[in-house]
């Protein structure tokens, strides 16, 4: 027997990968019959169905206080190239009372079968505040009652609204339905998920769109009604969960039932928010920073709205961008100007970037596109594409001093072989004499910089 | 040697041409140690079965397919007839219909039906998909297949599982990307009725172990979904390919292993290269004279494949082809290489070009072992044995005209295995004497895919496991904190997604990444544990690429190993020791009769140590204990402890192997249980022989050398598969200090009284836990030895070479014959 064990204590499958894993002292070890502090949260109540039991919490906030969607927010963020399905999901959309903000808390972030989500926390508007319900599993063994209560309450309101759940929250919840192989997946009439719109307007100025973040840097904090201080580090979410389940103490868990909470107020609040920012309310925008306006100028015109998006952009450009993001938005709002048919509007910007920007390998081939197509200035156009390859050599040249990466090498290729051709062309139509529209110079533009030294 | 020439058609004609060249080379029959002609073999044909759709042979008949050849035929119904199906047969027989057939006539009939194609590479499996979307297309698109691995991109995975009747994946990707997120496989699952696992004999050893293991949890996962799917399965010519099939499937399997398809005249040689230098055993360059007779067939305008062992010599050999067939002006160059690393679409257009047959050569690694279709050569051309027998088969079927005659050689190195094999042609062609072992119930390997079953589903009281005690190891799981019992079933309790940990191509984990420091940082490559300490200790120079590196820093926290790039000329051995400690003694078995077998017990019985033989054996084999005292040996096999250590490396002069520097080394103790093989060379043995004790020293290091190259011949085994040790039998029953093979010249200077020395040598498996390759090796000890001694016995070499006991400069002058000597004793 000696030998066993021996065999079983040298197993690395059975070695932890954590640090072997906190037992429970003794003393904070639950008692069977010893009331859980669970149980004693406020709003806290066992909830029995046919399938067995688990714990729901239920409790209602005044704030965030309910926010009148509009209706340019609603298409904004339901945008789909379906007019069909769009129609049936504006149709449930524009019903407030349908929608339900939906946040879980997982035993893992790595998805898959073997992940739980052990605590769910739904919202839902109710006399001008959040009502937000919360169930929990105390034990694996309260799992299918808990799904049928979510399948009833999604059934009331089946417009759900997350953070990052249409790729992570709700598949993972299907997944635990679908387990079961008796209780169907809930259908859903619309899915809103607030990520993506987070992300697209506020990235550039925060870096990270974590909920936590956009609620201190966006939502203003202090005027929410809710703090952060002593909550539960998302990252021991799932440690606390297994500890408990083995008997361990049921304080951190309390904490994630707070944290949920949190986040689920925080969502609502976004939405309101993300509401100001789409609709087109008087005053809004002229409080925002011009990143923020940058971003809803990119979200505007990913979603078509082209001519708000470049408004947004030529505000953001006024109040002042930094460097880097200013080049990225002078081309943008360049470009919308061209697709609006402004073409000098286009060249004047470009021109621009080229007199202040080392790189502006873009804009000198905007500039020969221009010159060839529109100002029908074959010479120009040839002193851009010769300008536009010779940047773009060396700053190729310049990039190779770092390591050799076959992207970028491609795209350099690419770009230079579309140069090469570009400059070949306008060099055998300049020679054409039958071509003779020579007129120079477009109103307001420079010589440009190029020389014979360059190449 | 001459040749009866028969020359009908013209590429026939070539062919004998080339092999008239070889044989007027070679003057007294040293080089073509066999020729062997196969003659051309009739089709047997069998029409479709009667209930095959009539829309599917009218798609069959599009693409040539009228009538079946027998062995199709009998798969077919077969499968029809509700069974699991092995279906052996060499290359180019057609047997992607034999599962084609049933699969897609299932689909046409109900178009619920799924079925779920493995092969153990990604480029096999999109080999598979052109000719299902050729088949697709004639039958009007009516079925959806698809490949599904890390290439398939993330935006169509979603139809792949809605829309995919067949679908083609390989064992890893089923162990990561599918069986973990089932439930987004629910279609597929509810109406698995196939699944089809070709090159079934890859899944051998530890491979094979782990994918045993994946079955079990892709049935387990079926049944959830209500579906008992059936297997159909295609092997290669291997020893036992029911027997290895029955494992994996643990389930009933019908084999059929007879093959109606027809074959062309072929011819088989095998070439060894003329020797340079006889006393010392040298031959000339295996890769050159592969070149050389790769270049006669070029010559000859035959299309001709060459394959070496490495991708090394594949570059090298490339070379010095594209040097002798220059290309010509504006044309694409005929002679291309193959191996892993080439892009998709350049391995697509090498394979279309072969095709077509606009590339006239090309020099390959095993990447294009595998049922690649090339269509067929004129010639193939190995540079080394495979290694396998069944290998070696394998790569020769690529050769094979429909009509005229082709030609497969074995250049054979001068390892000691091609030597065997070309100096022993009977053997070779006599039968497939290899055997596909696989261990599923290595505690390791079970337990690890145990974690993976509890994540993809609870496991329940009552399930079945292989024959795992299945409640005690979930309690232990459960203690070690991955699992949870919540009401009857233990739940998985851990964040991390178990599948992505394990590796179904080894068995542990714990892999050190070598990263390059000489410019930016760069990763070159992995390597396992156990082989970190033996290959990038620091100071070492490890190979890579053909590129020498030097390891400046090893840092054993974050498992990574730093390099530079160098040149220099010499390369690095570590001086290892290892510990054999012997746990549990599983069976052991008498060896020969000793003569002097009274003298030999009065002498023991008198001496101190008589408790000890006892000791070792009992109480295990109580009975046999008393008759191995009275033989010359006895042989063993069970459970080990090894211990092993780097202390030290050798710095090692190319070409002249001579030391030129050597270091300590500090680092820590490797540990590992396995299972080993031993013979016990008794006292009486050792003293009967008329050697120095240096010379019986080095005769057994010769011995195990030679055990150890045949014993991977027996079990179809890779040479990294199997460790070999040299310890003393044990004069207390627990310990046994042993030497390795590179430490063996301190032996001479042993502190021990040598008197008592006793030895035994091992052959271990080398993986945690073992993976099944002592016992049969206990069982064909016999075979062993006989093959082992027919090798020594037959090299021409004076006191040993590579080919034989090992290169003569390593070992004591008369190790050759100190090692003939211990075989006499062991083998009648």
């Amino acid at each position: 027997m000696a030998a066993i064990a021996d065999k079983f204590s040298r197993l690395a499958a059975l070695k932890s990968a954590r640090q072997a894993i906190r037992r429970p002292d003794r003393a904070s070890l639950r008692a069977p019959d010893q009331a859980d502090p669970l149980g004693q949260l406020p709003g806290a109540a066992v909830a029995k169905n046919h399938f067995g039991e688990h714990l729901a919490i239920r409790n209602w906030f005044s704030t965030p206080e309910y926010v009148e969607p509009s209706r340019v927010t609603l298409s904004l963020l339901s945008h789909t190239r379906d007019e069909s399905i769009s129609r049936k999901t504006r149709a449930a959309l524009n019903d407030p009372s349908k929608w339900l903000f939906l946040d879980t808390e997982t035993t893992g972030l790595a998805g898959g079968t073997g992940t739980y989500a052990f605590l769910v926390g739904l919202g839902w508007w109710d006399a001008a505040g959040l009502q937000v319900e919360q169930f929990l599993m105390r034990d694996f063994t309260d799992e299918y009652s808990m799904l049928q209560e979510l399948a009833t309450r999604v059934k009331e309101r089946p417009v759900l609204l997350t953070f990052n759940g249409k790729s992570f929250d709700w598949p993972l919840l299907e997944n635990r339905f679908k387990m079961t192989r008796s209780l169907a997946p809930p259908k859903l009439a619309a899915h809103l998920d607030l990520l993506h719109p987070a992300r697209a307007l506020w990235k550039l100025r925060l870096g990270s769109v974590r909920l936590v973040e956009l609620e201190r840097r966006v939502l203003d904090a202090r005027r929410l009604g809710w703090h952060r201080e002593g909550d539960v580090e998302s990252a021991l979410i799932p440690q606390h969960y297994f500890d408990y389940l083995r008997g361990g103490p049921a304080e951190p868990l309390v904490g994630i039932v707070r944290h949920n909470q949190m986040d689920l107020r925080g969502l609502a609040a976004l939405f309101g928010q993300i509401n100001a920012m789409l609709s087109e309310s008087p005053g809004f925008l002229e409080e925002c920073e011009s990143l923020d306006l940058f971003g809803l100028s990119r979200f505007l015109e990913r979603r078509g709205e082209t001519s708000r998006a470049r408004s947004a952009c030529a505000q953001a450009l006024a109040i002042g961008l930094p460097a880097d993001v200013r080049l990225k938005a002078q081309r943008e709002l360049a470009l919308l100007a061209k697709r609006h048919g402004e073409y000098e509007r286009a060249a004047e910007i470009w021109q621009e970037m080229v007199n202040h920007c080392e790189d502006a390998v873009h804009a000198c081939e905007q500039l020969a596109i221009y010159y060839e197509r529109r100002a029908r200035d074959t010479d120009r156009a040839l002193e851009y594409a010769k300008l536009g390859l010779a940047k773009l050599v060396r700053k190729h040249a310049r990039a190779l001093h770092g390591l050799r990466e076959p992207y970028r090498e491609a795209r350099f290729a690419r770009q230079e072989k579309n140069f090469r051709e570009r400059v070949a062309r306008l060099e055998r139509k300049a020679l054409r004499p039958s071509f003779p529209s020579r007129h120079r110079g477009a109103p307001g533009v420079e010589e440009p910089k190029a020389t014979r030294a360059l190449w | 040697m001459p040749l009866a020439v028969r020359r009908a058609t013209h590429g026939l004609a070539r062919v004998h041409e080339v092999l008239d060249s070889f044989a007027s080379r070679d003057c007294n029959g040293e080089i073509l140690t066999a020729v062997r002609h196969f003659p051309a073999r009739e089709p047997q044909w069998a029409d479709f079965p009667r209930w095959v759709r009539s829309e599917l042979v009218t798609a069959y008949a599009a693409k040539g397919v009228s009538r079946l050849y027998t062995h199709q035929a009998a798969a077919a119904e077969a499968v029809h007839a509700g069974k699991n199906v092995v279906i052996v047969t060499p290359t180019a027989s057609g047997k992607t219909l034999c599962y084609n057939l049933p699969v897609l006539n299932a689909v046409l009939e109900n178009s619920d039906t799924r079925a779920l194609y493995l092969f153990p590479t990604k480029a096999l499996a999109q080999d598979q998909l052109a000719e299902l979307y050729d088949l697709n297309q004639r039958l009007d698109h009516c079925f959806g297949v698809f490949t599904y691995d890390g290439d398939t991109p993330a935006d169509a995975r979603k139809a792949i599982r809605e829309k995919g009747h067949v679908v083609l994946t390989n064992p890893d990707m089923l162990h990561t990307g599918i069986l973990p997120h089932h439930t987004r496989w629910t279609r597929l699952f509810e109406n698995l009725r196939y699944i089809v696992l070709d090159e079934l004999h890859t899944y051998r050893g530890v491979f094979g172990s782990h994918l045993c293991n994946v079955l079990r949890r892709l049935r387990r996962i079926a049944r959830f979904y209500g579906c008992q799917p059936q297997f159909i399965c295609c092997s290669a010519t291997i020893a036992n390919p029911g027997e290895l099939a029955l494992r994996l499937l643990e389930s009933e399997v019908e084999v059929l292993d007879w093959n109606g398809a027809p074959a062309a005249e072929k011819t088989f040689v095998f070439y060894n290269p003329p020797v340079v230098n006889r006393a010392l055993g040298i031959r000339r360059s295996y890769i050159n004279e592969s070149a050389r007779v790769a270049q006669e067939f070029l010559k000859h305008d035959l299309q001709t494949i060459v394959f070496s062992n490495s991708r090394l010599h594949t570059e090298i050999l490339l070379t010095y082809l594209q040097q002798a067939n220059p290309r010509l002006p504006g044309k694409p160059e005929t002679v291309r290489g193959y191996r892993g690393g080439y892009l998709p679409n350049e391995r697509g257009e090498i394979e279309r070009g072969l095709r077509e047959g606009k590339i006239r050569g090309v020099v390959a690694t095993s990447a294009l072992e595998l049922g690649i279709d090339v269509g067929s050569l004129d010639a193939v051309v190995m540079a080394g044995y495979p290694g396998t027998i069944a290998a070696t088969w394998q790569r020769a079927g690529r050769a094979g005209r429909r009509n005229g005659s082709s030609c497969a050689v074995l250049v054979a190195s001068s390892a000691l295995l091609d030597q065997f094999m070309v100096r022993h042609p009977d053997y070779f062609f006599g039968r497939t004497p290899e055997h596909a072992f696989i261990q599923p119930d290595n505690l390791e390997i079970l337990v690890n895919h145990l974690k993976c079953a509890a994540f993809e589903l609870p496991i329940a009281p009552a399930e079945k496991f292989g024959d795992a005690d299945l409640p005690d190891l979930c309690a232990r799981l459960a203690e070690a904190g991955f699992l949870y019992l919540a009401g009857e079933n233990y739940h998985w309790t851990h964040e991390a997604y178990p599948a992505d940990t394990i590796s179904l191509r080894s068995v542990t984990s714990d892999n050190f990444v070598i990263i390059d420091i000489t410019g930016q940082p760069n990763v070159i490559g992995e390597i396992d544990f156990p082989s970190a300490l033996v290959f990038v200790h620091e100071k070492a120079i490890y190979l890579h690429g053909g590129q020498q590196y030097h390891v400046e820093h090893l840092d054993f926290k974050e498992q990574k190993a730093y390099v530079k790039r160098v040149d220099v000329d010499y390369y690095t051995d570590a001086v290892r020791y290892t510990q054999v400690r012997v746990l549990e003694v599983a069976e052991t078995a008498p060896g020969l009769e000793s003569e002097e077998v009274n003298e030999a017990v009065e002498v023991k019985e008198t001496g101190p140590r008589m408790a000890r033989p006892d000791a070792l054996v009992s109480p295990f084999t109580s009975s046999t204990s008393f008759t191995s005292l009275t033989s010359y040996s006895c042989h063993s096999h069970g459970d080990v402890l090894l211990r092993s250590q780097v202390v030290g490396f050798k710095k090692i002069k190319f070409f002249t192997n001579e030391t030129i520097g050597d270091g300590k080394l500090e680092l820590p103790e490797n540990e590992m249980h396995t299972t080993s093989y031993w013979i016990t060379l008794r006292r009486s043995l050792l003293e009967s022989l008329p050697f120095s004790i240096s010379e019986r020293q080095s005769g057994m290091f010769g011995l195990l050398h030679a055990l150890e190259s045949i014993a991977t011949l027996i079990l179809m085994c890779d040479r990294h598969d199997l460790g070999t040790a040299i310890g003393e039998n044990p004069p207390s029953p627990q310990e046994s200090v042993t030497l390795s093979e590179a430490l063996h010249p301190v032996l001479q200077t042993h502190p021990r009284d040598s008197e008592f020395f006793e030895p035994n040598l091992y052959l271990y498996d080398a993986y945690p836990g073992g993976i099944g390759f002592s016992e049969p090796l206990f069982r064909a000890h016999d075979l062993l030895l006989q093959k082992t001694r027919e090798l020594i016995s037959s090299c021409d070499c004076e006191q040993g070479c590579p080919s034989c006991v090992g290169p003569a400069g390593d070992l004591a002058p008369r190790a050759k014959e100190a090692a003939l000597a211990i075989l006499g004793r062991l083998c009648a």
